[in-house]
């Protein structure tokens, strides 16, 4: 043996076995039967699913969630990230459950908390309502603001905890170095703090991006049938028509779209941290 | 009334500053001539660096006045202060390279890409780094990065340059080359210089005057020499340099000088104090000799060598005595024949070198 081999690499072992059993293996399988007919290999499905303009729209519909659930949550959860981060003893214990007490509570509560909060008869209206703001109820559930105020609300953490973890170890001096320099604030954020946090950013938001794509609890129990997205096709497909070869097709766009991301993501982020 | 534009290049005059109900300066009041270097000493918590940070504009003070070359800065924005600071550990931008981070400050202002570059260059030959200008900051050395840090400080040709311990990450035979090294460049660039630091060795070395603090206030501003030969505080005394001290009770004057009573017998010293009063007298360690002649207008005190020192150039005695607050240090240029821990010896100083204190 020539070189040493870095036995560290065989911890990796369990979990790459495991994946592969209970991820991988499923996972030929789906794509599998997105490509087999009645008659043998066919790509019927991928026409079903990227020709049929229905279906189009359903991917573009969770492509535009996805993008505006990042978009808030990155909005919100920015400011929030830099607050936890430097927040001092008790105010930090206090942020720090605000956010991620959350995470314990099931998506299905958070949701169906959603749909008691906005229906018709719901506290928002009651409360509207007896302030005199609105003479009748308002439709507030099943509309798309709720969807994305849902939406951001679940993924929020997912967007805060990254863009956390990198500010915390940004030195706080540097934007005083950069006013004494002559930095006005503006200058200063645009470049050299927003540029050190990039690398949360990016964490933050492909995590987000990927979760609110294929999110499927959420827009089901905040929209209906209203707003489909790839997901809730997938589960229509497979549970309500049996249809095997359009949910797997379906499955496909979605895990080529998340790979996307994935793989975009960590190449942008080794172009932002490699220097 | 109008203030004198006569204050020095920085007038600091009455800044306060309390977190809570923690005072951290109090009516503080200093002022600076245009190329002086001072040097703020202190331990932490002394409120030096709370100082430096009301002077950079990075904190705001409750009261008092700050000007710099006669034009008040208290509430300006550190932005628009054109005040340069050398970081702690540099506080580099670690996104980006040797010259970016020197060509920020021209940048921030508005300088052109074309019109900052022979600065930057300038800045980098003036702290000898050309050779590294494209290298990322983090791959420098912790001497590397503090020429960067102050070149990126100066390119900007600020009115005033704080440095907050400027030396404090550099290992000990570093830092003493580059306390050497940039007081020499900020001489080079006739800038007006403040160093916050704790080390009493550094102040001695970069600076022109030095304010020693203590808890907000400055106890004695004076040149290094002055300072070390004559402390106007026992404060001043413990905090620069080491000294024998022994505390005493004044027994009356005599001659023009006071006599003091101490464990070890009576000392004289030059000065004015009413007798029955608690005082402390003190004397540098070179200003001690071993088995002086038995003459006027030297103290003589005898006790016994509890430990020796060796510190090359000269080797230290340290007295064994009774009480707790007092020390003999005497500091020989070579140690005599049969001196040693045990022994038995006495020192004399001259009643000219003898400095008097109040009680603390």
């Amino acid at each position: 043996m020539s070189t040493r081999r870095d036995p560290l690499g065989l911890l990796a072992l369990p979990g790459v076995a495991f994946l592969g059993l209970a991820f991988l293996a499923p996972l030929m399988l789906l794509l599998w039967s997105s490509i087999r007919g009645p008659d043998g290999f066919t790509l019927n499905g991928y026409w079903r699913v990227l020709g049929d303009e229905y279906y189009r729209g359903v991917i573009l519909a969770s492509l535009q969630l996805g993008l505006i659930t990042t978009f808030g949550a990155f909005v919100l959860g920015y400011p929030a990230a830099f607050a936890l981060a430097r927040a001092k003893g008790y105010w930090q214990v206090v942020l720090f459950a605000l956010i991620f007490l959350p995470l314990t509570v099931s998506i299905i509560v958070k949701s169906f908390g959603w749909g008691i909060i906005l229906r018709r008869d719901g506290i928002l209206n009651w409360l509207m309502l007896n302030l005199g703001l609105i003479e009748r109820p308002v439709r507030m559930i099943f509309t798309e603001g709720a969807l994305y105020a849902g939406m951001i609300n679940v993924f929020l953490p997912f967007m805060v905890l990254p863009i956390y973890s990198v500010v915390r170890m940004m030195d706080a001096r540097l934007p005083d170095a950069a006013a004494t320099l002559g930095a006005s604030p503006w200058y200063s954020f645009t470049r050299v703090t927003l540029p050190l946090s990039l690398p949360g950013i990016i964490a933050g938001s492909s995590l987000v991006f990927s979760l609110a794509v294929a999110a499927y609890v959420t827009p089901s129990l905040l929209m209906g049938d209203r707003y489909m997205t790839m997901s809730m096709v997938m589960a229509k497909a497979f549970l309500n028509l049996r249809d095997w070869q359009l949910g797997a097709a379906m499955a496909a766009v979605m895990l080529a779209v998340a790979a996307f991301i994935v793989v975009g993501a960590s190449l942008l982020q080794r172009r932002v941290g490699g220097r | 009334m109008m203030h004198p534009p006569a204050g020095g290049h920085l007038a600091i005059e009455g800044i306060s500053k309390r977190f809570g109900a923690a005072v951290v300066l109090e009516a503080l009041s200093i002022s600076v001539a245009k190329g002086e270097f001072v040097s703020l000493l202190g331990p932490s918590g002394c409120g030096k660096t709370t100082l430096l940070r009301c002077v950079a504009g990075l904190l705001l003070p409750d009261a008092g006045t700050i000007r710099v070359g006669g034009a008040e800065i208290t509430r300006l924005p550190a932005h628009m202060r054109n005040v340069g600071v050398v970081f702690q550990n540099y506080a580099l931008f670690p996104h980006l390279t040797v010259a970016a981070n020197i060509a920020f400050g021209l940048r921030a202002q508005g300088t052109s890409k074309a019109a900052a570059a022979p600065r930057v260059a300038e800045a980098l030959a003036l702290v000898r780094m050309s050779e590294h200008a494209n290298k990322p900051v983090t791959a420098l050395s912790g001497g590397q990065q503090q020429r960067v840090a102050v070149a990126r400080a100066l390119v900007v040709r600020p009115s005033l340059l704080l440095l907050d311990e400027p030396f404090s990450a550099l290992d000990r035979k570093l830092r003493e080359t580059m306390q050497v090294e940039l007081k020499h460049l900020l001489r080079e660039v006739g800038i007006t210089a403040i160093f916050v630091t704790h080390d009493q060795e550094e102040a001695l070395v970069v600076s022109d005057r030095i304010a020693v603090m203590n808890a907000g206030r400055i106890e004695q501003l004076a040149d290094p020499a002055t300072l070390y030969q004559r402390p106007a505080t026992l404060y001043a005394l413990d905090f620069v340099g080491q000294s024998t001290r022994l505390s005493g009770r004044v027994l009356g004057m005599e001659d023009g000088v006071v006599v003091v009573q101490t464990a070890l017998g009576v000392v004289r010293a030059p000065g004015s104090f009413a007798a029955g009063s608690p005082v402390v007298i003190a004397a540098r360690p070179e200003a001690v000799s071993l088995a002086p002649a038995d003459a006027p207008g030297v103290n003589r005190i005898a006790a016994r060598v509890s430990e020796i020192s060796f510190l090359g150039s000269r080797t230290q005695l340290h007295l064994a005595l009774a009480d707790e607050g007092d020390r003999g240090i005497a500091e020989l240029p070579r140690l005599p024949d049969g001196v040693g821990p045990g022994s038995s010896v006495t020192l004399g100083f001259a009643v000219a070198d003898t400095m008097l204190y109040p009680a603390a």
